[in-house]
């Protein structure tokens, strides 16, 4: 938990300070009124001190206190790999079309996880696509078609 | 009106509606790693197509059922539905050690039903008034509430007052995106032209709430499901019924006082009132046993917190939980604007909502008394099939809003980040809070001063203003000042 609460801290640090940078350029207050960088920079600034008080409380936690988290296991690599497959499903569904990516896409997931036979795993993900595609489509009218297919 | 709001929730469309709502929540709340929040936000963009009132009561009615149907895998499974039902694990597994998971099932849908009604009934009465008197707000006191509100969601959400604060600002954070609302200018949008118009909102929460819960599911998805037992013998027996009527009502007063404070969610309610029905107890060290009481009052103070969390919502636009958050996504798609105006212009749609959620507490009652064998057969649906077609729900569902694929990277974006943020032990609620209350406390501020001039005094000028910056500096500093107390009685 220290690891990743210093990560936490750092990050939102970080972050809070490329607000700042981008907010000093915004328009100056007007007749005492606060222009659009006020409340960015105070928010960040609330984001920095809060951020240095996570950091200072990790450095004087217990050691006993301290937990491992998992970001490595085999468990958490499945992670990975299907947040990247998603991502793959994203770029491609626009150009590719609504049917077509996501029933490849969902018979791969689905014969992963669940180890069924491919007959079982095309039928599933043909329904479900289907439904879904209708459903959007024609009762929520829906735009679904995109792409170079369906 | 009265014949109106009769029609408008009475036939036979949106009776539907909030049955199939019920229906779908339950199946939601009763499947391990779907949450209540999950689920609305996964059925929110059906509502789009719809009008206002089956829209909203068909998202009631998944909050409704959810937060009841969490009790079941609690009680079969040992594993809580959604958090919610963390309480009702302690006494509820143990009804099923012994062979009487029916017994339990049904304390638990009578206590919620009852629960349940206790908060409708708080929102009927309650509301108006609060309504009346959010009327008489005005940009400062609306600053004020909003800091209120930020507050106490840094205060009590998670363990780690310093990770509910940054994450709660991280949401404020995102509100800045897009064109100012005082002065037009352009803010942190990249020359994008999809951030001019803002953070699309509702991506944002099914990524953090649904597709980082779907991830935390695939890291479990090669361990293989549970089986459920057989069930019978749902409805209660006398004596049972003497220990609901005893607790579930005043349970579900304590879930609604829960719902009502900004941050609050059910899961708190729940432990609440367990623990005030433990205190009040002639023999508290039975609880844990497996109970009635322990399944009461839990599941009582949950399902309060559904109607308490739309009061602060509905009245002042301030959600009272993650899932009040949501609806008032739902609301705003709608272009209704939660707040005290909505009791005046669509006093129909306010009274319909109140009623549709007693229909809704019915719904359950008799779902859950009829149907909870083929609740427990939905459980047999394996995670390995669930979870890929979440994917997909989550992917359709955000793209629906505006049919903008921008938005789809949104929600993966933010799905990927509320994965590690769960690991790293950040509650990702306050930054939906965030995400609302930040453009409130922001325009209303810089409104208030447009008002004065430039005069700060005028954030200290009526009564109303006066009681949010003490509720606040109470909020904020009552924890410090109680710890530094402790110490010194300890010293």
């Amino acid at each position: 938990m220290k690891k990743a609460n210093f990560i936490v801290s750092g990050a939102f640090a970080a972050f809070a300070i490329v607000i700042i940078a981008i907010s000093m350029g915004y328009p100056p207050s007007n007749h005492g009124v606060p222009g659009p960088g006020m409340f960015p920079i105070l928010i960040a600034s609330l984001i920095l001190v809060s951020s240095l008080t996570l950091a200072l409380l990790t450095l004087r936690m217990p050691k006993e206190k301290d937990t491992e988290i998992d970001l490595k296991s085999k468990n958490v690599l499945n992670v990975y790999i299907t947040m990247a497959g998603l991502i793959v499903y994203i770029v491609l569904l626009p150009m590719i079309g609504f049917i077509v990516t996501t029933s490849i896409m969902l018979v791969l997931y689905l014969k992963w996880f669940g180890k069924r036979p491919w007959w079982k795993c095309i039928l599933i993900s043909l329904i479900f696509t289907i439904a879904i595609f209708l459903l959007f489509g024609s009762v929520l009218n829906v735009p679904m078609r995109f792409g170079l297919l369906i | 009106m009265l014949l109106e709001v009769l029609n408008s929730v009475f036939n036979v469309q949106i009776t539907l509606f909030i049955i199939l709502g019920v229906f779908t929540g339950i199946c939601i709340g009763s499947l391990p790693g779907l949450t209540a929040t999950m689920g609305v936000a996964l059925v929110l963009p059906l509502t789009f197509g719809l009008d206002a009132i089956p829209g909203i009561l068909l998202l009631i009615g998944v909050y409704v059922g959810a937060i009841y149907g969490g009790s079941i895998s609690a009680i079969l499974l040992r594993t809580p539905g959604t958090p919610a039902a963390a309480a009702t694990v302690l006494d509820g597994f143990e009804f099923s050690k012994r062979g009487e998971s029916g017994r339990a099932l049904g304390i638990s849908t009578v206590s919620s039903f009852l629960g349940g009604v206790v908060s409708v009934l708080a929102l009927w009465l309650i509301s108006p008034q609060l309504a009346k008197l959010a009327l008489r707000f005005s940009a400062p006191e609306f600053f004020l509430l909003a800091v209120f509100g930020l507050s106490i969601i840094a205060s009590i959400s998670g363990n780690s007052l310093a990770k509910g604060v940054l994450c709660g600002a991280l949401g404020i954070s995102l509100s800045f995106i897009g064109i100012d609302s005082i002065t037009g200018y352009p803010r942190f949008t990249f020359n994008n032209i999809n951030l001019l118009s803002g953070m699309s909102f509702i991506p944002v929460m099914i990524g953090l709430f649904a597709m980082s819960q779907a991830f935390s599911t695939v890291e479990k998805i090669f361990t293989p499901d549970q089986i459920t037992q057989k069930i019978s013998k749902v409805w209660p027996t006398r004596s049972d019924w003497k220990v609901i009527l005893k607790h579930a009502p005043l349970s579900g007063v304590i879930g609604t006082i829960i719902g009502i404070v900004p941050g609050a969610g059910a899961e708190i309610g729940a432990f609440v009132s367990y623990g005030q029905a433990k205190r009040m107890s002639k023999h508290p060290e039975l609880f844990g046993t497996g109970i009635p009481e322990g399944i009461a009052a839990p599941e009582g103070g949950n399902n309060g917190v559904t109607g308490g969390a739309l009061i602060p919502m509905l009245t002042m636009g301030v959600p009272g939980d993650a899932v009040a958050a949501i609806l008032i996504g739902a609301l705003t798609v709608q272009g209704l604007q939660p707040g005290p105006l909505l009791f005046t212009e669509h006093t129909t749609l306010v009274y319909s909502i109140f009623l549709g959620m007693f229909v809704a507490n019915v719904t359950m009652l008799v779902l859950g008394l009829s149907s909870l064998k083929l609740f427990v057969k939905v459980l047999s649906v394996p995670k390995a099939i669930l979870t890929p077609m979440i994917f997909i729900l989550c992917v359709v569902g955000s793209y629906a809003i505006n049919t903008n694929f921008f938005d789809v990277g949104i929600m993966l974006f933010f799905g990927i980040l509320g994965y590690f943020l769960q690991k790293a032990d950040v509650s990702v609620s306050p930054a939906v809070l965030g995400l609302i209350l930040g453009p409130m406390a922001e325009s209303n501020f810089r409104r208030a001063l447009l008002m004065s001039e430039g005069t700060y005094s005028i954030f200290f000028a009526s009564p109303i203003a006066w009681v949010f910056v003490v509720l606040t500096l109470i909020t904020l500093l009552g924890p410090v000042v109680g710890d530094a107390l402790k110490k010194k009685r300890i010293a």
